[in-house]
């Protein structure tokens, strides 16, 4: 069961965010944000992050890409400058996106198949003490064992869906149909090398 | 209202619409056009419809139409199927079962539970200062104080 | 009554600053500055400098600790910092290794 952590609105966070959990952002966040659970940025809640997780509802504001395993949900008043990627993404009125929106097979890009792919060594072994991040491999099921190894994004983007059986296009400007979709964002954010740093008391 | 029409499936028309002053068209399913559907009316397409749509109201493309085309139009409802840019001044609504495929625009844009959409949202807004310009994972636009 | 929860299936690594108490249940890595407070749960560990209001530790802090003030460190609780307060109690039970300043 994921327990929950609460980042109040006094609060500001700048680093990673890691665990088998669920998170609300009511605070200030920026970094990463990487979890097995659902994170929650309610209104008046800041995220300069991307953030991989199970499930991600926006309320408020988001500057960073938001990669979900279930589902993406923009909410009335959510504001996020980023792209969006789960097989389930609904955007509310009241709600506004910059960015890519991309549905669909996304099963293979697990929160936690990220994580193992982005923590540099330096950050591996000192997960070895906290209970929490070792647990995560074993709590969610699929895709790669090999993953924790391996420095490339571990899931590829999916190719597009039913979508892509298309005929010549008369007057299609976007660039999604040329191939696979470009690869998420790559492992540390600068920021998030920065926050590393500080960290080392 | 003014398309070319056609009623069956393999042939095509070639000749542009021209302009019509308010009125309602609908495309049937069992019919497919090429070409350029322009006008000052509400569309709805249960068909095909290939090339251009320029309208000055709503395009409704619902279950099972489809529409390979840039659209320009004052509102849309897509229920069906959808590959090409939309630019709408007013709302577009991505209803659950429609798949779009292509950039959108538009005064406000909603997906819903279920619908598919790959491409990119474009809406005009400003994030809140404490974001920008910060450590966050984009940067295609706002004024970034740093980098 | 804090707002703020690190559960304890989280890890943070980085600095947090608040002005509202943390209650640390899961993992901190890096800077903690609370100035209302902070508790570490049993089961939370702090692997940081923590600059705090009021600091109860029932769980592992490892880092120093300065404290505008009082510090209580509870049965179980595991300190290595040195810690910097006004008051200071160290439970029967608690363990501890570092300096503690009271600013005498």
């Amino acid at each position: 069961m994921a327990l929950l952590t609460v980042i109040g609105r006094g609060v500001r966070v700048r680093g990673r965010v890691t665990g088998d959990a669920d998170l609300t952002i009511e605070g200030h966040v920026e970094g990463e944000v990487d979890v097995t659970g659902e994170v929650t940025v309610e209104t008046g809640g800041l995220l300069g992050a991307s953030v991989s997780a199970r499930v991600i509802v926006v309320r408020g504001a988001v500057r960073g890409d938001l990669t979900a395993g279930e589902a993406v949900r923009l909410e009335d008043g959510a504001r996020v400058v980023g792209d969006l990627r789960a097989p389930r993404i609904s955007i509310a009125k009241g709600a506004l996106v910059r960015g890519l929106v991309q549905t669909g097979g996304i099963e293979t890009t697990l929160p936690r198949a990220k994580t193992a792919a982005k923590s540099t060594p330096a950050v591996a072994p000192r997960r070895a003490p906290t209970p929490a991040p070792v647990a995560r491999p074993a709590a969610v099921a699929p895709p790669r064992p090999a993953a924790p190894a391996a420095p490339p994004r571990p899931a590829p983007m999916p190719v597009p869906r039913p979508v892509a059986a298309r005929p010549v296009p008369v007057a299609v400007s976007h660039a999604a149909p040329k191939g696979p979709p470009p690869p998420v964002v790559p492992a540390l954010k600068k920021g998030a090398k920065a926050a590393l740093k500080k960290k080392a008391t | 209202m003014a398309i070319a029409q056609t009623r069956t499936s393999s042939a095509t028309s070639r000749h542009a619409g021209s302009s019509t002053h308010g009125g309602q068209a609908v495309i049937g399913a069992g019919t497919r056009i090429r070409g350029r559907v322009t006008g000052d009316g509400d569309v709805t397409v249960h068909g095909n419809v290939e090339g251009e749509v320029n309208l000055r109201g709503e395009l409704f493309i619902a279950e099972g139409g489809r529409v390979v085309s840039d659209v320009n139009a004052e509102s849309l409802r897509i229920a069906g199927a959808l590959q090409g840019d939309v630019t709408a001044t007013g709302d577009v609504a991505i209803l659950a079962g429609a798949k779009v495929s292509g950039n959108v625009r538009g005064a406000s844009v909603t997906l819903d539970d279920g619908a598919e959409m790959d491409g990119r949202l474009d809406a005009d807004f400003v994030l809140p200062r404490e974001l920008l310009g910060g450590i966050g994972a984009h940067d295609e636009d706002g004024p970034t104080a740093h980098r | 009554m804090a707002s703020t929860v690190i559960g304890a299936g989280i890890t943070i690594e980085g600095e947090i600053s608040a002005d509202e108490e943390i209650v640390v249940q899961g993992t901190v890595r890096g800077k903690l500055d609370a100035r209302e407070g902070v508790i570490v749960e049993a089961g939370g560990t702090v692997e940081a400098d923590i600059t705090s209001g009021p600091l109860t530790v029932a769980g592992n802090v490892t880092g120093n600790i300065s404290s505008s003030d009082r510090v209580d460190l509870q049965s179980g609780a595991r300190v290595i910092g040195n810690v910097k307060a006004t008051r200071i109690t160290i439970a029967d039970g608690a363990q501890f290794k570092g300096n503690v300043d009271m600013d005498v």
